[in-house]
């Protein structure tokens, strides 16, 4: 069964999206990437640091190796000039309009500033980005964005690299309900796969994961168990689940039960 | 001429244009450039001339979350 993930008109046949930082090195990025199948790896633009010239340009001729769609990021920025300077550059490096936007509002939980995010994410579609913005839950920052022109957001589940993973499932949920046509990708603070199960299992229609996966004492083994994950969430969305009850119902029929009627249940002590 | 590039304090001899800059850099591809925090695009390099106390910024791919 065909099951697309469509991102500004473009289809996705997966719906993992992979950050590319904190590997202890290129090849094992590499290797994660193979393992985990995303749709698209988010990608920096930094200064060339003293000595590490080498490095730098090793991550970028690896990358390129993978032949993977790009989402080059904002991180780091905290004003919205920083932002829209850092996006035009990165436009002229990767040669995309994708562009995973963050506004950073606290440098301590790394929490989007929501007011710049708006301001930010308005002037960059109005320049022909396609602008998936890293946000909060909030509902009514999501539809100043939407109002913006973005067709993409991504809330996130907790602080970006805390892997707590979703710490508002109520709000999560509420969003995935009163947005059911918005792409929602859950961006930042998955730990586990089973993170990623649950919100997918929860309809949203994507997860991006960097340090969950590229921190674990097996990097390659944790981008096949997230890649697994998320198709296992979304795969039970799609399938249907149950309402849950308060009540306990016999899954084996009782028609044709052996010793009917020859026993009956008797609570301890009543006997 | 002095210049920011990349935070640091740096000299650059008469005609200040950023193709020299880039130049005397030696850097390799891909990597994109801004002037006072305004994005320069690669058809621009050549027309581009430098004021003093301008600050440039010049950025490669990086990895990323």
């Amino acid at each position: 069964m065909q099951d697309t993930l469509r991102l500004y008109g473009q289809a996705f046949s997966t719906r993992i999206l992979l950050g590319t930082a904190r590997y202890e090195s290129p090849m094992l990025l590499v290797e994660a990437i193979h393992a985990a199948v995303p749709a698209m790896v988010t990608v920096s633009l930094r200064r060339q640091i003293q000595g590490g010239l080498q490095a730098g340009h090793s991550f970028w001729d690896v990358l390129r190796t993978t032949n993977k769609a790009l989402l080059p990021n904002t991180a780091g920025c905290c004003t919205v000039k920083e932002a829209l300077s850092t996006a035009f550059m990165a436009r002229e490096v990767f040669e995309t309009d994708f562009l995973k936007l963050e506004v950073i509002g606290d440098d301590q939980n790394l929490q989007p500033d929501p007011f710049g995010l708006v301001e930010a994410a308005t002037e960059l579609v109005k320049q022909g980005f396609r602008v998936l913005p890293y946000c909060t839950d909030d509902l009514v920052l999501c539809r100043r964005l939407l109002d913006a022109g973005c067709e993409v957001l991504m809330p996130w589940a907790a602080p970006i690299g805390t892997g707590q993973g979703p710490r508002n499932p109520k709000a999560l949920r509420e969003l995935r309900e009163r947005l059911p046509e918005v792409p929602l990708i859950v961006d930042a603070g998955l730990g586990l796969p089973s993170h990623a199960c649950q919100v997918m299992e929860w309809g949203f229609d994507g997860v991006l994961v960097n340090t969950a996966v590229s921190r674990a004492i097996d990097p390659v083994r944790m981008a096949t168990a997230f890649a697994n994950a998320t198709k296992a969430g979304r795969l039970g969305y799609l399938a249907g689940p149950i309402p849950v009850q308060d009540l306990a119902m016999a899954s084996t029929p009782e028609i044709g039960k052996p010793f009917w009627g020859a026993s009956q249940f008797v609570a301890k002590g009543t006997a | 001429m002095s210049l920011t590039v990349n935070g640091q304090e740096a000299q650059l001899p008469d005609p200040p244009k950023l193709e020299t800059l880039l130049a005397i850099l030696h850097l390799r591809q891909p990597y994109a450039v801004s002037r006072n925090e305004e994005v320069v695009r690669r058809s621009e390099y050549q027309q581009c001339s430098l004021m003093d106390g301008d600050r440039i910024e010049i950025v490669h791919p990086s990895a990323g979350g």
